[in-house]
């Protein structure tokens, strides 16, 4: 769904596309590797002031994976984590300073904003865990869990693995989507009313922008270490 | 009758997240306040713990906006 702009959609073999949703993605991944190439050239042994936040931030999102998935694992997730978090960082605050919109269809917002992009990235996420795990315990290890610790409990591992990809997917969603629709609508109110509103409309902006990057990176933070603990719980051997 | 609903909708919410965020920011300053050391372990696990417990009033805002012009 899109506030303020409809949707460009065209059809290729058969499958849907959004024109919106795909520059928005490739622009974030443009902007996360541009980041990380400029950050990145001169590794010296002593740290200039790139490699310093560049090393931070692998640090950071090591300790997030490393917080969940414990031993040989972490180091295998680690650079997982890392572009996981640096994409979400940011796509979800692509929306609040970049917005295109070319008579009436929107072409650059928040790609997070799309449900349909938010639930994929969840599924990835589930996948990568089931794989995880039927690789580390063997097929009949991996779904002999499910019937742990009872036998009837299975309707209930079933529910919750449905119920984490649904939540994991539309929290982000729902965030970013609640961010981007209320800047919208002060926006919509501060040109609708001359230059009265313009004047009583900026600190509300500027106040809800700030909490909104706030919450993006919060968000993302969430969205990370949530898929973390999902994959823990895929890989590790119960001591029963 | 999708203004009603939608109402509904968010004021379910706004209980649940006010309620939800109170209990958990409440046994975070108690904690704090037994061991001050704890602080910023226990800032960071509070900020996880109102990303999830957000998660539901979000997503019935995000039903009321879908019932909001029926």
């Amino acid at each position: 769904m899109s506030i303020g702009g409809s949707n460009h959609t065209f059809t290729f073999l058969g499958l849907t596309f959004n024109a919106g949703n795909m520059i928005s993605i490739l622009l974030a991944c443009l902007i996360v590797l541009a980041l990380v190439y400029a950050l990145s050239r001169h590794i010296t042994m002593k740290p200039g002031k790139a490699q310093n936040i560049l090393e931070y931030a692998v640090d950071f999102t090591n300790g997030i994976v490393g917080g969940s998935v414990s031993g040989e694992a972490s180091k295998m997730l680690g650079l997982w984590g890392f572009s996981l978090f640096l994409f979400l960082l940011v796509a979800n605050n692509m929306g609040l300073f970049l917005h295109i919109d070319v008579s009436g269809i929107t072409y650059v917002k928040s790609p997070t904003s799309d449900p349909v992009v938010t639930m994929t990235l969840s599924l990835m996420t589930l996948t990568l865990a089931q794989f995880l795990g039927i690789r580390t315990l063997g097929y009949k290890k991996h779904f002999e869990n499910y019937l742990k610790p009872f036998k009837i409990f299975i309707v209930v591992n079933l529910f919750e693995e449905f119920t984490n990809f649904l939540t994991l997917g539309l929290r982000l969603f729902g965030n970013i989507l609640s961010g981007e629709m209320l800047l919208t609508m002060i926006t919509g109110m501060a040109t609708g009313g001359g230059p009265v509103m313009w004047i009583g409309m900026l600190p509300l902006e500027l106040i809800w922008q700030g909490f909104s990057v706030f919450i993006s990176c919060i968000q993302a933070y969430v969205f990370v270490t949530l898929s973390s603990v999902y994959i823990s719980q895929k890989i590790e051997v119960e001591e029963v | 009758m999708g203004a009603i609903a939608a109402g509904i909708a968010m004021a379910g919410a706004a209980i649940g997240g006010a309620i939800g965020d109170g209990i958990l920011i409440a046994k975070m300053l108690e904690g704090m306040a037994r061991q001050p050391e704890l602080s910023g372990q226990l800032r960071g696990n509070m900020f996880i713990g109102v990303g999830l417990v957000e998660a539901m009033p979000i997503i019935a805002f995000v039903v009321a906006l879908l019932v909001m012009n029926k």
